[in-house]
């Protein structure tokens, strides 16, 4: 049984703590400036791209120093300011009263309190603003995406939502696996007796890893990106890495999107650069690399225009200047193919589980 | 000099012939072209006597049931100076040929374009025209008269003459035309002559008597005209022609006039000998006229007397060569004789004949042309100052044209001619037809192009009663509204280049552009008469009045914006301050909200500090 590492981690006790607190300080800030008859303002890190850099210490984006102001004295600003100024308002309300909502259900929220987004995307700026503001991701406003990947495996979890605290839940019980929801992010992670998590791009493989019981006979926790990981997902591959210590490794399709999506959860998103907390610096991408193309013989299709134009976008970005990544994609531009995941199938359902995974793992102790 | 011969036609061949260019293409455009020379002429001639316009103007369906096109009476009363009845049947009864020389700013040629509607409505009704005439006050003529077309005489139906009261002309004819179609223009050129015209009274009475009434707007009339000599740089070859040939002196045509006139300046009492009528003139000779000198020299070359001078007709004087011809009516055969050159008649025959030199023509035909500047330009166009004009070649003549609109040391044409409406009533007028909330209006000083000068005078106005379909342009050259063509328009032109947005001004504004253009010749592009044509020197100044118009516009927007957007923020101060106080007032943990007016207040204000 691996426990949990309690002095690497922030309890979810701790963490609304903090965030209710700054958003105390930032109330009081606004009152007084009203009561003295000034302008309040809010300063937020700019999200502009020459504001967005590389750390490699830490081995992720993150935002460089400069911010912008968002004052209620310019009028052109008045507007976003106040809308502003009612998501702290309401974020408070949700995290006091231990209440979800999601991107949209916020935008339809506003309306209540004459605050006037004009689309969605408008309030999931404001969103991103004060997550910003408050260098916290949104998942500990309580605000989640309406899209939901999913966790499988020995893992043992305590609630902390309202009506459920202290209850414990083994994730291995339901074989359709868990949402990786509200509650689940702020559970507490008590214990595992995984040695490995595995990360699958796709919901079908997910399934078909739980059938072959690939969480037994490698010890594994499997999570279900569904895709490109939500921040949920990423926040909760984190704390198993950094909470409960286990190694993280990345299976995805056999194409640049893939191996991309294998490089945001090991260190993070553009998107994401005023956020920490959200990548796994340690974690390998098992595959499908484009030389297991060649290597397992895998059935291929063309890549497209946007594929190739995609892996030039890449090649500009730090982090595929060297190694293991720059190489996969000089060889996918070379080879203009791809393989999906489901490719495996040729040669047998559980090939892929039987022979692939076996091998990869083995190789991922040498890099 | 050979004699040309002129082959003659009859006016209504005339017209065919010239009715497209005249305006009188269909009947819709001759109702409207009809409409205009009236129209025109009787402002014209209210303007020639300074007596504030009022204008009459009504057109009436001899059957209105008919479908158009259709016979209308055509009926224009002014109250102008009306015209001395024994000029009526001439005016108005004949195809006139008018010769312009001076050079003065008018609506229209007065004679030609309402003798063609005549002809147009006798052509396509076979109805006459009645004129009404009072110019004394006190007696009225009444005229009904048809053109005879072949003779080009007017052909008298009856004429009356009652007790009048003012003075004043009334125009009745009654032509084809087509309203349905043509109503739409007329209506619009009655509005925009008013417009341009704000000291005159007009109303205009439409088929369906529906009644269009202009009241006068202001009570000065415009300074009139004067006429002017044109300038060097507007003369093209054939006009030189025709001033040399006005200048130029004509063989006397030999007769009994011409010999009393003879005696007459000699003080001869009977028939003297040849010597005796030689002597006589040698010592008069600088008291007596061209025309006898003339005579006297070609006597003293043919050695003969008055009995001799009645025997012949001189045909020719070729100085050049030196020979004299005439006819002898007595052998019917004609003679040429020989000049002697050393004789001191010839040189009198010889500057006679050939008119003036060039020095002299140039200072007394042509305004703002001094001796100082005659000479000078005769050396730019190396011509000797004494040369005379009358021996001038073609190609000399050509080569005079030319260096004349070369010659650069030319004083800028003299503008005195021209008679712009003035800053005053322009405004006043677009105040009283727009109802704007702002308007600015704006004279050029003269410039000139090609040695015609012109004005230029420009208003804007905006927003108030002008709808918001976006920018309107009115249209005028020397007073009068330009109606069709509007696209090919050199004030359009200027004005669809004109970078809106700088002045502020977005979407389909109400904004109306009046543009005059007052010259002794406006370049118009066709002969319709209907768009100016972009001649650099116009549209440089058409381009700065509409700058100079659109940068007062741009402040008055600029203020207008500064107004609004203070309301704006008055409005969003008030809206979204009070909702901060409120989340603030929660996420303090506060129980009563922060006192926010103060920052309301400053909120509305902050602008105008910046």
């Amino acid at each position: 049984m691996r426990l949990k590492n309690k002095s690497n981690a922030k309890t979810a006790e701790a963490r609304k703590k903090r965030l209710l607190s700054m958003l105390e300080q930032q109330g009081l800030n606004i009152y007084e400036h009203l009561d003295k008859g000034k302008f309040p303002q809010f300063v937020i890190p700019s999200r502009s791209v020459s504001n967005i850099v590389y750390d490699k210490k830490i081995r992720q984006y993150i935002l460089g120093s400069a911010s912008a102001v968002r004052s209620s004295r310019n009028m052109s600003q008045l507007r976003s300011y106040t809308q502003l100024a009612w998501l702290a308002f309401f974020v408070n309300r949700l995290v006091r009263e231990g209440k979800s909502s999601t991107l949209r259900d916020i935008y339809y929220s506003s309306q209540a309190f004459s605050i006037d987004f004009e689309d969605q995307p408008e309030s999931d700026n404001i969103i991103v603003d004060l997550e910003a503001v408050l260098t916290s991701p949104r998942e500990e406003f309580h605000i989640f995406p309406e899209e939901r990947s999913s966790v499988f495996g020995d893992l043992t979890i305590e609630y902390t939502v309202p009506g459920y605290e202290g209850k414990r839940m083994n994730l291995s019980d339901h074989p359709d696996g868990y949402l990786i929801g509200p509650s689940l992010s702020s559970a507490e992670l008590v214990d595992t007796s995984a040695e490995l998590v595995i990360a699958i791009e796709k919901g079908g493989l997910f399934t078909r890893f739980v059938e072959e019981k690939v969480h037994k006979k490698f010890k594994a926790i499997i999570v279900d990106t569904a895709g490109q990981a939500p921040r949920s997902t990423r926040n909760l591959l984190r704390r198993l890495n950094n909470e409960m210590g286990l190694p993280v490794v990345i299976l995805a399709d056999g194409d640049v999107y893939g191996e991309h999506i294998a490089m945001v959860i090991k260190s993070g998103s553009a998107n994401a650069a005023h956020l920490r907390e959200l990548t796994v610096p340690d974690a390998k991408w098992l595959g499908v690399w484009a030389t297991d193309i060649e290597k397992y013989k895998l059935p291929t299709i063309p890549m497209t225009e946007s594929d190739i134009k995609r892996i030039y976008d890449l090649q500009k970005d730090p982090r595929y200047q060297e190694g293991n990544w720059k190489k996969q994609l000089e060889v996918f531009l070379k080879l203009k193919r791809k393989a999906e995941l489901e490719a495996f199938s040729k040669y047998g359902l559980t090939n892929i589980t039987d022979k692939y995974l076996p091998a990869k793992l083995e190789e991922s102790k040498s890099f | 000099m050979s004699k040309e011969v002129f082959s003659q036609i009859s006016p209504s061949e005339f017209f065919y012939r010239n009715r497209d260019l005249a305006g009188f293409s269909n009947p819709t455009r001759s109702l409207y072209t009809s409409v205009r020379e009236f129209v025109e002429n009787a402002l014209d001639a209210c303007d020639h006597k300074k007596i504030l316009p009022d204008i009459h103007l009504s057109i009436k369906a001899v059957n209105p049931e008919q479908a158009d096109p259709k016979h209308y009476i055509l009926t224009v009363k002014d109250n102008g100076p009306g015209i001395d009845p024994e000029h009526i049947p001439l005016a108005f009864g004949t195809v006139l040929y008018g010769s312009k020389f001076g050079l003065k700013q008018a609506r229209g040629m007065f004679g030609l374009g309402a003798t063609m509607a005549i002809l147009y409505g006798q052509i396509t009704t076979n109805k006459p025209v009645t004129v009404k005439s009072c110019s004394d006050g006190k007696t009225l003529d009444e005229f009904v008269m048809l053109l005879d077309i072949q003779k080009n005489k007017p052909v008298i139906q009856k004429h009356t003459t009652k007790e009048g009261s003012k003075t004043g002309l009334a125009v009745s004819i009654v032509l084809e035309g087509d309203y349905s179609k043509a109503g739409l223009k007329i209506r619009d050129y009655v509005y925009q002559t008013s417009l341009i015209t704000p000291y005159a009274s007009i109303t205009f009475e439409d088929p369906s008597g529906e009644k269009f009434h202009y009241a006068r707007i202001v009570k000065d009339m415009p300074r009139p005209p004067t006429v002017i000599k044109p300038h060097p740089h507007g003369i093209d070859v054939e006009t030189i022609r025709r001033m040399i040939t006005d200048t130029h002196y004509q063989i006397p045509a030999i007769d009994n006039k011409m010999i009393d006139k003879i005696k007459k300046e000699l003080s001869l009492k009977k028939n003297i000998s040849h010597k005796e009528i030689l002597e006589r003139a040698q010592k008069r000779w600088s008291d007596i006229s061209r025309p006898v000198r003339t005579v006297v020299s070609v006597m003293s070359f043919l050695n003969i007397d008055f009995e001799g001078l009645k025997k012949i007709r001189i045909d020719d004087i070729d100085v050049a060569n030196k020979i004299i011809t005439y006819w002898d009516f007595g052998e019917s055969q004609s003679h040429a004789v020989e000049l002697n050159a050393d004789s001191p008649y010839y040189k009198q025959l010889a500057s006679t004949v050939q008119g003036d030199t060039l020095l002299t023509f140039l200072t007394k035909r042509f305004q703002r042309v001094g001796p100082t500047t005659a000479e000078k330009f005769c050396e730019f166009a190396k011509f000797k100052p004494d040369k005379r004009i009358g021996s001038m070649t073609n190609e000399e003549l050509v080569k005079l044209a030319d260096a004349l609109q070369k010659f650069e040391e030319f004083l800028a044409p003299d503008p005195s001619c021209l008679a712009p409406l003035g800053e005053e009533p322009l405004s006043k007028g677009i105040m009283k037809f727009f109802n704007p909330e702002f308007a600015a209006v704006w004279q050029r000083n003269a410039s000139a192009y090609s040695g015609f000068p012109f004005i230029v005078e420009m208003g804007i106005a905006y927003g108030g009663d002008i709808p918001p379909n976006g920018l309107k342009v009115y249209r005028f050259a020397n007073r009068i509204p330009l109606l069709y063509d509007e696209g090919s328009d050199v004030v359009l032109k200027i004005v669809n280049e004109t970078e809106w947005a700088r002045y502020k001004i977005k979407g389909d504004p109400p904004l109306v552009i009046v543009s005059h253009i007052c010259s002794t010749r406006i370049p118009y592009k066709t002969v319709g008469k209907e768009n100016v044509a972009d001649r650099p020197e116009l549209e440089r100044e058409l381009k700065n009045a509409l700058q100079y118009l659109a940068r007062k516009l741009a402040v008055h927007m600029s203020r207008q914006g500064a107004a609004d957007m203070a309301k704006k923020r008055a409005n969003l101060y008030s809206k979204y301050v009070p909702l901060i106080a409120q989340f603030a007032t929660e996420l303090a943990g506060k129980k009563k909200e922060p006192n926010y007016n103060q920052l309301i207040r400053m909120g509305s204000e902050i602008e105008e500090q910046v």
